[in-house]
């Protein structure tokens, strides 16, 4: 088909029936049909407002599942159903101390889908907590941290404050017995902060004591404030992956750029097709484009590609659809089997024996059981400081984008040993203290 | 640079009044910005709050024996009585704040094991410092009142 051609029949068919209403009407929206050709997929990708946070061409290492394990994908889309999930809990839930617990018996027994709705909210806040973890533990273990990446560390770093703090707002709502003690205990442990220690606590609770006030308080922390915030750092941290040139690979694969990949346009342009009466637009179909390709540091080169790249339509998207389907297939299969836990309603008289947070947050109860203000503000600050700074601490160039690169394991294994002291610390607290947090043999 | 400044071209030794008037905005912008954080701050620091007094009646002296060591989780308080002397000892653990139980040998915290004796003096486990012992007067009317904003030094009575 001629160029000429293909006008004179659009021309044509342009507004000629009402029949090509709902086609018009498709096309408006979808400015490009389903790509065909390099071009389109390119087009597809930039023209999208969904799609064109994602490069137009993606590194093949960075979709292989092993390098990733697509832990930050998994961590945003955990994110996405604690949202869908926790605003149709609002839809039910009351925040007020007189109220709160029975509505989640409610929730249980007279909501439809309310049971499954609360259970796929508390095992994703708790899948989120540890796969951000994980998510940080690999970013380190393969290096991505070096420059340029650097603040994109520290941006992940604040992300997982606040998917704790999340976490930790929304476990008082259920008004239960966990939520009213293991607040008592974690607002105290706020309390020993120096100089505004005191301060900090009478803010966050409202009152002298747990009550109502804390109960407000928190809730329009966890629905609002932090979910808010979260969604800001969220998309900067995307952002900034996408200007820092994608995932961190090795120099070697970097080092290198190989001319840019020419591109055969065989077909006539879909983005053509639509914006033919611009004369600008009326571009040769056959032309050979030369594709921008990745964004190679903050700013764009043009007609320098990476080897080794794919088409992010479809390579892209579909790894990100496939890690999609599978998170919520976990949290569903998860949600379906196992109820989320709710303890008797709050008692202020009898405090549970022993009183446990959940389980992230007993690594920090059982330091805390050693010295509450060491324990609960001295090392965990020291921790959260020297997390921040790792990258502009650890300076060397080598061993990035792969795994446990033989010239990082210095950083890399005090890095794990971090994360061992934490895990155990996490063990002995969930399944070695009993009451009075007395040493207990859980065999 | 003490030099008068010549009339036709700027002089090095003023601020331009571009500069002058940029720093100033600027100035301005930063302060209510502070202004501005600082204001959510003090809304965020509730002036009243809802919940329990500090100050409160515990009832007659006659309704605790000597001997007596009487917790009241509600209030938070533990009233001793020995012989004549009356006394309120805080039962919130000085380690995280959970509500302690006394025991044989004085007081225990649930939540992490802290322990105290009869005075509230710690003998055991993470409590950083000994219970409060609160102010305990004696109204008009006969009763007893506790006043949790007045802490006392550990060991004084009230004789009543």
């Amino acid at each position: 088909m001629s160029k000429p051609e293909l006008m004179s029949k659009e021309a044509e068919s342009k507004g000629s029936s009402v029949v090509d209403l709902p086609g018009n009407v498709w096309k408006s929206i979808f400015r490009n049909p389903l790509p065909s050709s390099d071009r389109g997929r390119a087009a597809t990708s930039f023209t999208n407002f969904f799609l064109h946070v994602q490069p137009v061409r993606v590194s093949r290492r960075a979709l292989r599942p092993t390098y990733t394990m697509g832990l930050g994908l998994i961590s945003f889309f955990l994110f996405c159903i604690l949202t869908v999930t926790g605003i149709l809990l609002m839809f039910y839930y009351v925040p007020s101390t007189t109220q709160a617990y029975d509505r989640m018996l409610d929730l249980r027994s007279s909501v439809a889908f309310g049971a499954i709705l609360r259970n796929m909210h508390r095992w994703s806040a708790h899948a989120m907590v540890a796969v951000v973890f994980l998510h940080m533990c690999r970013v380190f273990f393969t290096g991505s941290y070096k420059p340029p990446r650097e603040f994109n560390w520290v941006i992940g770093v604040t992300l997982f404050l606040l998917t704790l703090l999340s976490s930790f707002t929304g476990y008082l709502l259920p008004w239960d017995q966990l939520a009213f003690w293991a607040i008592t205990v974690g607002t105290s442990i706020a309390g020993y902060a120096p100089f505004v220690g005191k301060t900090i606590k009478f803010m966050l609770l409202g009152d002298a004591t747990v009550g109502q006030e804390a109960l407000l308080r928190f809730y329009v922390l966890h629905v609002v404030v932090l979910p808010a915030v979260l969604t800001i750092f969220v998309a900067v941290h995307f952002w900034r992956i996408r200007k820092d040139g994608g995932l961190a690979k090795p120099e070697e694969a970097e080092a290198a750029p190989k001319p840019a990949v020419r591109v055969e346009v065989l077909e006539p342009a879909p983005v053509l097709a639509f914006a033919s009466s611009s004369p600008a637009a009326t571009l040769a179909p056959t032309r050979t484009f030369s594709i921008q390709g990745l964004v190679h540091g903050p700013f764009v080169k043009v007609g320098q590609l990476e080897e080794d790249t794919v088409f992010s339509w479809p390579n892209l998207l579909i790894a990100e659809l496939f890690v999609l389907l599978l998170t919520l297939a976990g949290v569903l299969i998860v949600s379906w089997l196992f109820n989320a836990p709710l303890e008797q309603p709050v008692n202020i008289m009898h405090p549970p024996n022993p009183a446990k947070a959940p389980w992230y947050f007993l690594g920090l109860q059982e330091q805390v059981s050693y010295s509450a203000f060491w324990g609960g503000i001295g090392v965990p600050g020291i921790e959260l400081l020297l997390l921040l700074a790792i990258p502009y601490i650890d300076r060397g160039k080598a061993g990035v984008g792969r795994w446990f690169a033989r010239q990082r394991i210095l950083a890399n294994s005090i890095f794990l040993l971090f994360v061992i002291v934490n895990v155990i610390l996490i063990v002995i607290g969930t399944f070695f203290r009993g009451a009075n947090w007395q040493f207990v043999s859980p065999f | 640079m003490g030099a008068a400044p010549k009339t036709n071209e700027p002089c090095d030794a003023q601020i331009p009044r571009r500069s002058f008037l940029a720093w100033l905005s600027g100035a301005g912008i930063v302060g209510s910005l502070m202004a501005g954080v600082f204001s959510t701050f003090v809304f965020m620091k509730p002036r009243v709050t809802y919940g329990q007094p500090n100050r409160f009646l515990i009832g007659r002296p006659e309704e605790f024996p000597s001997g007596a060591r009487v917790a009241i989780d509600t209030k938070r308080v533990c009233i001793v009585r020995e012989g004549n002397k009356v006394a309120a000892i805080s039962t919130t653990c000085t380690h995280l704040g959970c509500i302690i139980a006394p025991s044989q040998t004085g007081f225990q915290c649930p939540c992490h094991g802290s322990q105290f004796d009869v005075d509230g003096n710690v003998t055991g486990g993470p409590a950083p410092k000994g219970l409060a012992w609160f102010q305990v007067s004696l109204t008009p009317s006969g009763e007893l009142e506790v006043d949790k904003d007045n802490e006392i030094q550990t060991g004084t009575y009230l004789s009543v």
